[in-house]
Formats: structure tokens, C-alpha cells, sequence
């Protein structure tokens, strides 16, 4: 009730019988309602799939880790393994990197510099995946093969992150594929939020004696922190659901193991590999259940991340 | 402005019922065409979707048929495992697989034939720095490896095999297919055939759990990994080998022989083994040893239609051609021609389309 009188008395009668406003809203209000109704259906298409798989193996499916062709028999939880591990160090690499880039073009770049570096840093973003990939498998993975995995090998063996045997497919190739997807993404938008601080602030700031390093530290990264935390969710879901240049770099092995040199895989580039031609009817169950886990699991990261974004808000708010 | 706003809903209106329009009457073309042509046959068009190895040949059909027939093939490499969805959803008039179907996906098919109509082979690689190429592997061997047993490129197993080739004690590095492949299924139903613990621990399938190594998608991926990887062996489609300049182990067949994989040893497995299986299946792996010369690694590639189609008529003149004349361009593409009791075999099954 409270919204409709309100919106009674942001607009003029006479407004609301425009036909072009109404065309307007008719058009806009159709097309959120077909993303709505394709969500939806995407959903319930795929548990639908999904149910054979989840009424044999029940929750099961998700601590048993056998995934089996031969004998017909499928677990989910070296898949969500390798998607929580991938996904997390994918973070790990890129948040703290796009941070500095978008704090960089927005506050530190020379004028001239700002327009190029951004646009090359979007550059990044209109590669496709299966470039990445290729780019990953034959360039990336044989350096870290021969430099880096050794090096970390040699120094930080003890670590069990860093031992076993360097390889050119992997977690490390796969995180680090991830990392340079996401990149772009987080980056240009923490761009725009940097840009949106208003300057009387930075100024005052900067005015009061602060170095820039403690105005950004004290008022543009709080001001906009909500916005962040909002991208590097983007960024998250980006990371859980990307398949193919996974795919190409990870080395599809269903595995369980805290060494990032060794083979893994994911529930998206599982099901990248092995959704067509799926042997049985079981097989391509179970492939529309992990389906049903990754959409489960990019809802409740969507959820959280709008929790946190409220909280950082009303946290503001009340200082 | 006013008048403006509504002329721009007129436009936008009128441009939705043209379209419409357009949509339909695209629908309304093919009925008119179907309807319309007084030939023999009751299309002229045959779309196809499957497997990437049957696709040169193919490519070399579609040209061709077009001019012979004047019906135009149109055929989409886009892997087995996806033209066997697309035939089962109807979605194409032919689908090509590798891998003959497995009994759920010739339940969901609904009544498909699979018909052999090219041969092809999937071929053991490697990559170990130092040794030379056309090492000599059995099919034991073979299998130890990629169950983990052996795991050195010097393990006397491997030295035994080759006198007096110089092996590093590099690891070996299995490298395996991480999608569905057909490659996949002929190179672990030959390992099932000859070591019972690969049988047991790992079994036939175009997905085989492997337990040790590395996967790789496509025949591309694992060329790209095993030349990458020092100490690699992998399993690839016999043009890969060339195409990629990939090294080639020659695998000892029943009768003893080492044989270097290509169309003669394909075409030696061929006529050694002509019976169809009961699903129209004619498993070339691992031929009996009275053919001497036969590549232990061969396998049919299979169209698989429905039984029943709307273009009935059109299909069986293009498998008649595939099998028949179209076979005239795959020595020179590495597919030998069908052995004559296979085409024999294949026009009755062709003949039960209605």
C-alpha cells in the first residue's frame, strides 16, 4: 500500500497516461519478467533432470566421491572440492589485484593514462574462455611447470599447498586461468565505485594531513566497501561457473588433495566434459544434479553477499 | 511530442507483426518445398551432427552428393557423444558416433540403426625426451601403465620390448581423455580384451575411470598435453598423429606382429572380423591372430538414423552413396573402403528404414 501512494505522489496524474510511459513500462517490466521466467524454467528443467539422480543417491551424493562410468555409480564431492578450491585462490589472486588496479586508475594514473590502461584491463575480459584455456595449456602450464611449481616446491614444499610434483595441468593453472578472468570484471567496477566517492571527501581528507594511501584507507575503500564485497560475489560466480577454460587446465581428474600442482576438476567443467554423450540415463542425471549443486551454490553466495552488502550499509549508515 | 511518442509505438508495433510474419512464412517455405518436389526423394536437404573423425570424409560427401544427387548435406563435427543427443532429440537427420550406443542411449534413441560406414583408428602416443619414435608396447604393457603399475619410461617391461633403444628413467605421465570419446572406448575396450586387471579395475567405456594421470578435452587437448609433458603416453585419432607431428607406439596384435598403425593394418582387422554384433556393432579391437598384419586398435565409425523419418527415402540414398561410392575418397583421407560383406550387411540394414 505504501509503495503505490507513494508512487501516486511522485508522479503527476497526467504522466501516468502517457502511452509512451506506459509502452515504457510494459517493455522494461516484460523483459525483467523473461529473465524471471527463463531462471525459473532453467531451474526446474534441470532438477527435473537431476531427480532420477537425486532419488538413487540421495544426499549422498554429495560426500561420496566415486564417479564411475563403468559401474554406474556418481558422487559429487571431489567436483565441489575442486570448485571450492579453485574458486577461493581464484579470489585470493585477483580481489587484492583489481583493488589496486581500480584504485589505481582511479585515483594514482596520470589523466592520460587512465582511458588505455582501463580499457586494455576490459580487453582482458572479451578473450574467449577457450583462448584462455589454450593460452593456459600451452604457455602458462609448461612455465609453471618448469619455473614456478619448483620454486615453491623447493621453498615452501612444507607447505602441503606446495608439495608434490609440478605439473603443467592443475589447480595452480586452472586458479591462475580463473584469476585473469575475473580480473577485468572486479577491477572496472571497483573503478567506477572508486570514481563515485565524492572528491569534497577525498579532499577534506587529504586536506586533514593524510597521506593518499591513508585517505583511501580511510575514506574511499570504507565509503564503497558494500560495492566491493558486491563485485568480488560477481567475480565468485564467475569463478564457480566457468567451464571450459577449466576444463582445459585443471586435468579432469576427480581428486580430493590440498597440493595445487595436482589434477582436479570442477562441477561446471565436469559438466562441460561429459554432459553429451553421457552413457547411461544415470550418468546424465547425475551430470543435471551437480548442475542443480552449482546453482544451489551461486543462490547462496548471491544471498550472502546482498546479507553483507546490507549489513556494511546500515553499519554506515549508523556512524 | 506527443504524437511523436505514438508514432514510435505504431512503428515498433508494426515492426513485432512483420517479423511475425517473416517467422512464419519461414516455417511455411519448407512445407511448400516438401510438398512441391516431384523427385524421387522427399527432401533435398539432410542435416547430420557427430563425430570429428568421420568429418574429412564427410566434408569430401557433401560436394559431391550435391552434384551426383542434388541434395544438399550439411554435417556438423561437433563430437560423438553430441551428435548421439541430437539424433535422440530428433534434432538432425543423422547422427555419427564413434562408439557404438550404449544400451540406455539405444533406449533413448528410440529405435535407431547404427550403421558402420567409415573405418578409422585410435592411436597409442608419447612423448619421452630422447626416445625416438615407433616404440614397441603390448597391449599388458599399455595397460600397466595407465593402472599406475608401471611408472618409469626405463621399467624393464618397456626395456624388454625395444633392445637397444636408450630409455630415461622419466615418469610415465598417463594422459586421458576427460570428455566422453570414442577413443576412449576402443582404447579400453582393447586394454579390457588383453589384461584382466585393466578389465576389472577400469573396464570399457567412452568415459573410463581412470585412477592415475592426467585428462585432457578432445582429441586436441591431450596432443597439446602429451607434447607438453615429458614423459607422456596418451591415446589419440589416427589423423591427430600426422596433423600434430605426435610420435606413434606400434602395438603388438595377437599374431605377435608390431604393426605401425594406418590403412593397410586397419583394413587387415577389417576383413578379419565382419559379424555384426546384435545392436549392428562390429568390434574391431583386438582382431584373432590369424590376421597377421591387423592394427589391434581399429574400429568402425557408425551413422545411427532412426528407423522411421519423414525423409526415409533421402536417407537411404545418401547411406547407399556413403557406403558404396562415397568410399572411392578415403584411402587418400586414411580410411581404407569397407570390406564387401560389410556393405553387403549394411544394405539390408539401410533397406529397413521407412
Amino acid at each position: 500500500m505504501s509503495t503505490r501512494a507513494e508512487s501516486d505522489f511522485a508522479l503527476p496524474k497526467r504522466a501516468r497516461l502517457h502511452l509512451g510511459d506506459l509502452a515504457l513500462r510494459g517493455i522494461t517490466g516484460a523483459a525483467a519478467l523473461t529473465i524471471l521466467i527463463v531462471l525459473i524454467w532453467i531451474a526446474y528443467k534441470v532438477t527435473e533432470q537431476a531427480s532420477d539422480a537425486i532419488s538413487t543417491f540421495g544426499l549422498g551424493f554429495l560426500t561420496s566421491s566415486e564417479w564411475n562410468a563403468v559401474t554406474d555409480q556418481y558422487g559429487a564431492r571431489d567436483l565441489i572440492w575442486g570448485t571450492a578450491v579453485t574458486s577461493f585462490f581464484a579470489l585470493l589472486f585477483a580481489v587484492p589485484i583489481s583493488i589496486a588496479i581500480g584504485l589505481f586508475l582511479s585515483e594514482l594514473a596520470p589523466r592520460r593514462l587512465r582511458g588505455p590502461v582501463g580499457a586494455l584491463v576490459e580487453l582482458l575480459a572479451a578473450i574467449p574462455s577457450v583462448v584462455l584455456g589454450l593460452w593456459g595449456i600451452l604457455v602458462m602450464g609448461p612455465f609453471l611447470e618448469a619455473h614456478v611449481e619448483p620454486f615453491l616446491n623447493d621453498h615452501f614444499g612444507w607447505i602441503p599447498l606446495f608439495s608434490g610434483t609440478p605439473s603443467n595441468v592443475g589447480l595452480l593453472p586452472a586458479c591462475l586461468v580463473l584469476t585473469i578472468m575475473i580480473v577485468p570484471i572486479v577491477s572496472s567496477i571497483c573503478r567506477e565505485l572508486f570514481d563515485s566517492v565524492p572528491s569534497d571527501l577525498k579532499a577534506g581528507s587529504l586536506a586533514l594531513g593524510s597521506t593518499r594511501w591513508e585517505m583511501m584507507r580511510s575514506v574511499a575503500i570504507p565509503q564503497v566497501s558494500g560495492g566491493i564485497v558486491a563485485a568480488v560475489i560477481l567475480g565468485l560466480a564467475r569463478a564457480m561457473g566457468e567451464a571450459i577454460a577449466v576444463s582445459q587446465t585443471i586435468g579432469g581428474t576427480a581428486r580430493t588433495g590440498w597440493s595445487l600442482f595436482g589434477s582436479a576438476d570442477t562441477l561446471a567443467s565436469r559438466i562441460a566434459n561429459q554432459y553429451q554423450g553421457a552413457a547411461t540415463h544415470l550418468q546424465q542425471s547425475s551430470i543435471a544434479y551437480l548442475a542443480t549443486i552449482l546453482l544451489v551454490l551461486s543462490l547462496a553466495a548471491n544471498l550472502s553477499a546482498a546479507l553483507i552488502v546490507r549489513r556494511i550499509r546500515r553499519k554506515l549508515g549508523a556512524r | 511530442m506527443q504524437r511523436f511518442r505514438r508514432s514510435a509505438l505504431v512503428i515498433f508495433a508494426a515492426g513485432t507483426v512483420v517479423l511475425a510474419a517473416a517467422c512464419g512464412s519461414g516455417g511455411g517455405t519448407t512445407t511448400v518445398t516438401k510438398n512441391g518436389g516431384a523427385t524421387p526423394t522427399d527432401s533435398k536437404v539432410l542435416t547430420g551432427a557427430g563425430s570429428t573423425l568421420v568429418y574429412p570424409l564427410v566434408s569430401q560427401w557433401e560436394p559431391d552428393y550435391a552434384t551426383k544427387a542434388g541434395v544438399t548435406v550439411t554435417y556438423g563435427a561437433i563430437g560423438s557423444g553430441g551428435g548421439i543427443d541430437q539424433i535422440t532429440a530428433r534434432a538432425v537427420d543423422f547422427g555419427a558416433s564413434d562408439a557404438p550406443l550404449t544400451a540406455d542411449q539405444a533406449t533413448a534413441c528410440k529405435g535407431c540403426l547404427q550403421i558402420p560406414w567409415a573405418l578409422g583408428a585410435t592411436v597409442v602416443t608419447y612423448n619421452v625426451k630422447g626416445v625416438p619414435n615407433n616404440l614397441h608396447l603390448t597391449g599388458p604393457v599399455v595397460a600397466d601403465m595407465f593402472l599406475g603399475n608401471i611408472t618409469s619410461w626405463n621399467d624393464p617391461k618397456i626395456k624388454a620390448l625395444n633392445p637397444g633403444v636408450s630409455l630415461p628413467d622419466t615418469k610415465v605421465t598417463p594422459i586421458y581423455r576427460s570428455d566422453g570419446s570414442g577413443d576412449s572406448f576402443v582404447f579400453s575396450s582393447y586394454l579390457s580384451a588383453v589384461s584382466p586387471d585393466f578389465k576389472s579395475k577400469i573396464g570399457t567405456s567412452t568415459q573410463p575411470p581412470f585412477s592415475t594421470g592426467t585428462g585432457a578435452a578432445k582429441n586436441s587437448g591431450v596432443a597439446a598435453s602429451v607434447q607438453s609433458t615429458d614423459g607422456a603416453i596418451g591415446y589419440v585419432a589416427i589423423s591427430y598423429i600426422a596433423a600434430d607431428g605426435l610420435n606413434q607406439a606400434l602395438i603388438q596384435n595377437a599374431a605377435g606382429k608390431y604393426v605401425t598403425p594406418g590403412v593397410d593394418g586397419i583394413k587387415a582387422a577389417a576383413d578379419a572380423v565382419t559379424t555384426a554384433q546384435k545392436d549392428g556393432s562390429i568390434p574391431l579391437v583386438n582382431p584373432p591372430a590369424s590376421a597377421a598384419t591387423a592394427y589391434p586398435l581399429s574400429t568402425y565409425t557408425y551413422a545411427i538414423v532412426p528407423k522411421s523419418s519423414p525423409k526415409a527415402s533421402t536417407i537411404k540414398a545418401f547411406l547407399t552413396y556413403a557406403i558404396t561410392d562415397g568410399q572411392q575418397f578415403g584411402p587418400d583421407l586414411g580410411f581404407p573402403p569397407l570390406p564387401s560383406a560389410v556393405v553387403s550387411s549394411d544394405k539390408t540394414e539401410i533397406a529397413s528404414i521407412s
